[in-house]
């Protein structure tokens, strides 16, 4: 029996980013039909390559074959006419936009001569989010979503493209277990159609489940392709890192008796909304040196319970807020700060990043009183600390002058994370920090939190992944529809309890 | 160090300000080739101190300008700012001195006043400018646009008022104006505004903050950034800095006539910021790169005037907006790998005969009244641009198929 031809044949491909070169020589074939998973770690070239896949990139070394014919493409609409779209990790929808017109964006519905047909539109786009098993709204506005449900968006529009290659760049990295499970029947019925599915994930279960066969590149080569039968998670883990991962060790419980955060009565109002809140009486305590997670779906209000104890919410929230013993309202993330609390936020791109400035400037920015006199910076001082950071976090950039932009996802939000440490934080507010971040540097950042906490920084921590959260946190509270329905010891925890809490309806009298 | 270092000679190449000075030479070089006059040759002093006097005043509040857009905002009202100044200066002097106003002598002390009381009068506009962003919550485009509009014909009514029904405040004091209107001494004081802003971008807390708000406003807010607070700083630095340079302009023209002062100059600033690399979209721009800008410009104006001659300053509008959309460009270019298809599209194609046009009519206009002109010439000018472009389409067609 001979091989099928293969789809997609990557020879010889090689990409420069200035003076980081993030694809070096990479060769492989994509088979018809099947899910070819791609693996490793950040920053081994792994969107890159799927940038050049779908035409965002159209310099490069190397050639690339589809069904065997050497194709160039210049555009994402010459590779869309190809056949192959993509789902982007970062999202890129057009914000102002509703969700029909994001998914029929350059393809609108037409009637005769030009006019759009909004109400066909509406329709099939309410079809495709259907077949998601979701109920967003097609006429809702893409701004106003949470970024799970944009996520399902970008999803829908790939979907709708009926593309025979579809590239998925990390697509659950934002979604909740039960929309995860939604997306694995998508694929399922997009495979029954003959679909050639190109899967990026850093998430060891998910491409277990799921994919033929399996690809790991590495600092920007190729390592090897395995068959899914053929391979264990620890022997690709292996493949990844280039050494044995040890396994997820429980951490002492390092908490002491001092509480340095409680809520009472929390709330904030949601105008408008028939629910009326976001956020209904969450009172919780979080003492010096203990890692609590919020366990919750979308939309439960992990991010606004956050943005409330930031000082961050637009709305200023009801009930008592005590910081140290000391009762303290915040109308600025500045005087949350002042107070020693900092925090990273969930969306990298929109509210964390600042993309024209360099690693320095990025990671000095909530620190410079310290790194200057009289509101005069010191360059000295601030590179001293930028280069400590750097050290610490094991962050992979070509120095402290390097453009934030030339990094990878999880560097960037090492950074992030880098500029919080920088203002000595007694209280680290962290909304799902290994969102988009491979497990090498997930590993890390679990142990730099543990080490934090030891410390005695008392740590926040949200996650769209409970493993996640059973694995670092020594508490977890459950949130649903802002209310906490449940509260759990790492002892107690259970992914099945969790989940019960979860999604367990909050009653009022 | 890392091995990759570039070269210092590509790290200079790469900025904004080298590039300009390069462009500026250049234009100085055809100017003293091309100028019938030979006037930069024959009279340097002269012709570097009309240069000067221009861009100087052009860059006090094209600084201003800067600023704000480095924040993420842009400022519509320095016009009419300069116009406001003008008149609340000379109002001042008539209500503070009003003798000395009459017979042409005022004291030092009511120049003084009317002065700090004239710097105040911006900080108030640029407070007002930063409440209707910040408070009620306008973008900075409306804001600037009301008050653009607004404070010019606030201005005509003050003037009427103060004047006795005259459209205009007579500059009273010779010796006064005189010494206002010194090259030397408005330099100077531009040369320390200049140092401070620079200062203030590039070494202090301040000016990061600043950078940061204009490049990511809500990631600056949640890095515990007063925004509020720095836009009302930015909104005040850009109106005081037209203030200072409105007393200037009210010496210069002799009048402070508000409904002519200083009309249109805002784009001018906003067209000097982005030539010298400021970015709209906020976040990016440097004050040298700006008073480059300011000092390109001007010159490129005076280049045309010494080279068409008398009459020129009707085209000031053209030039600018050439110069802006050829220095963007330009500095696009060097962001963008791969090669740009400027003309080997439809609307490139549509876009060359209107070029044509263009390039035959302003030749026609600039060279009717020189001894050797005939029509012909502009027929043939337009015509060669046309196929020259033409040329250049077919080549990117060529380099689209390969």
């Amino acid at each position: 029996m001979t091989e099928p031809t293969p789809v997609i044949s990557i020879r010889g491909i090689g990409k420069q980013f200035n003076a980081v070169r993030a694809l070096n020589n990479v060769s492989f074939d994509v088979l018809p039909g099947e899910l070819h998973a791609v693996m490793g770690e950040n920053g081994a070239g792994k969107s890159t390559l799927m940038k050049i896949l779908s035409g965002v990139y159209s310099e490069y070394d190397g050639e690339l074959l589809l069904r065997g014919n050497p194709v160039r493409f210049q555009s994402t609409r010459d590779a869309e006419d190809a056949g192959v779209s993509i789902i982007h990790q970062e999202l890129n929808l057009v914000e102002q936009l509703t969700v029909a017109a994001n998914i029929f964006l350059g393809r609108e519905i037409k009637r005769a001569v030009g006019i759009l047909n909004q109400a066909a539109m509406d329709k099939k786009s309410a079809d495709l989010l259907a077949q998601l098993e979701s109920n967003i709204s097609p006429r809702a506005l893409v701004s106003s979503l949470r970024v799970g449900d944009q996520q399902l968006v970008e999803i829908a529009k790939a979907i709708s493209l009926e593309a025979e290659i579809l590239i998925m760049d990390e697509p659950t990295s934002a979604l909740t277990e039960s929309e995860v499970a939604r997306l694995y029947g998508v694929i399922a019925r997009l495979r029954k159609r003959g679909v050639t599915i190109l899967y990026i994930s850093h998430k060891m279960d998910e491409v277990f489940r799921l994919a033929d066969r399996i690809t790991v590149l590495r600092d920007g080569q190729f390592v090897q392709t395995v068959d899914r039968a053929e391979a264990t998670p620890r022997s690709i883990a292996h493949l990844m890192v280039g050494r044995d991962l040890e396994p997820a060790r429980r951490r002492e419980n390092s908490s002491d008796s001092n509480v340095v955060l409680e809520t009472k009565a929390l709330s904030l109002v949601w105008p408008g909304h028939p629910r009326g809140w976001r956020l209904k009486d969450v009172s919780f305590q979080l003492k010096r040196g203990e890692i609590l997670g919020f366990a919750g779906l979308m939309g439960a209000g992990r991010t606004e319970l956050l943005e409330c104890l930031f000082g961050a919410s637009h709305v200023q929230p009801q009930g008592r807020l005590l910081v140290h013993g000391r009762k303290v309202q915040f109308s600025h993330p500045a005087e949350a700060m002042k107070a020693g609390i900092a925090m990273v936020t969930e969306d990298r791109k929109r509210l964390g990043l600042f993309s024209q400035m360099t690693v320095r400037e990025n990671m000095t920015l909530c620190s410079l009183m310290s790194c200057s006199t009289a509101g005069v910076l010191s360059r000295l001082s601030e590179l001293t600390a930028t280069n400590k950071q750097i050290q610490a976090l094991a962050i992979k950039s070509s120095g402290p002058e390097a453009p934030i932009t030339s990094l990878s996802g999880g560097n960037q939000q090492k950074c992030i994370i880098g500029r919080c440490m920088l203002t000595k934080p007694s209280i680290l507010l962290l909304d799902d920090p290994t969102r988009g971040v491979d497990i090498g540097a997930k590993a890390e950042l679990y142990q730099l939190m543990e080490q934090l906490a030891a410390e005695g920084v008392a740590i926040v921590v949200t996650s769209s992944e409970l493993p996640e959260l059973l694995t670092v946190s020594d508490r977890i509270l459950v949130l649903c529809e802002g209310v906490i329905t449940g509260e759990f010891t790492r002892e107690e925890a259970t992914e099945q309890r969790i989940m019960e809490a979860a999604t367990q309806q909050p009653h009022f009298t | 160090m890392s091995p990759h270092q570039p070269s210092l000679f590509f790290r200079l190449w790469s900025t904004v300000e080298f590039k300009l000075i390069l462009a500026w030479l250049s234009v100085v070089v055809v100017t003293v080739l091309l100028d019938p006059g030979h006037t930069y040759w024959n009279n340097p002093g002269n012709a570097a101190e009309l240069i000067i006097r221009n861009s100087v005043l052009l860059g006090f509040f094209a600084l201003g300008s800067a600023v704000i857009i480095i924040s993420g905002g842009i400022d519509l009202s320095s016009g009419s700012v300069i116009a406001m100044s003008a008149t609340v200066f000379g109002s001042l002097l008539i209500a503070l001195d009003p003798t000395g106003f009459r017979e042409g002598h005022i004291a030092t002390w009511a120049v003084i006043v009317a002065f700090l009381g004239t710097l105040l009068s911006g900080a108030m506009v640029g407070t007002l400018h930063a409440w209707l962003i910040t408070c009620v919550g306008l973008p900075p485009f409306i804001a600037t646009l009301a008050t653009l509009v607004g404070l010019r014909s606030f201005s005509r009514g003050v003037t009427l008022a103060v004047t006795n029904n005259k459209s205009q405040i007579d500059f009273p004091d010779l010796v006064l104006r005189d010494s206002l209107k010194d090259v030397t001494s408005v330099s100077v004081v531009f040369l320390v505004l200049a140092f401070a802003l620079w200062f203030l971008m590039s070494r202090t807390v301040i000016g990061r903050h600043l950078h940061a708000m204009g490049g990511n406003e809500q990631a600056a807010r949640l890095s515990g950034i007063r925004t509020d607070r720095l836009k009302w700083l930015a909104y005040v630095i850009g109106s005081v800095s037209a203030s200072m340079v409105g007393i200037v302009y009210f010496a210069d023209t002799g009048s402070a006539k508000p409904d002519i002062l200083a009309r249109g100059y805002e784009l001018n600033a906003i067209a000097a910021s982005v030539i010298g690399g400021c970015s709209l979209q906020g976040g990016i721009g440097t004050i040298p790169g700006t008073i480059l800008g300011c000092l390109f410009l001007r010159t490129v104006i005076d280049s045309v005037n010494k080279i068409v001659g008398s009459g020129a300053d009707v085209y000031e509008g053209m030039i600018v907006g050439i110069v802006v959309v050829m220095a963007v460009t330009f500095s696009q270019r060097t962001g963008l790998a791969k090669a740009q298809k400027f003309f080997a599209t439809p609307i490139g194609w549509a876009c060359i005969p209107v070029l044509g046009l263009l390039t035959g009519i302003s030749f026609l206009l600039f060279f009717r009244d020189k001894p050797w002109f005939s029509s012909l010439h502009a027929i043939a000018f337009g015509a060669i641009v046309a196929c020259i472009l033409v040329v250049r389409g077919i080549m990117e067609h060529r380099v689209k198929r390969a």
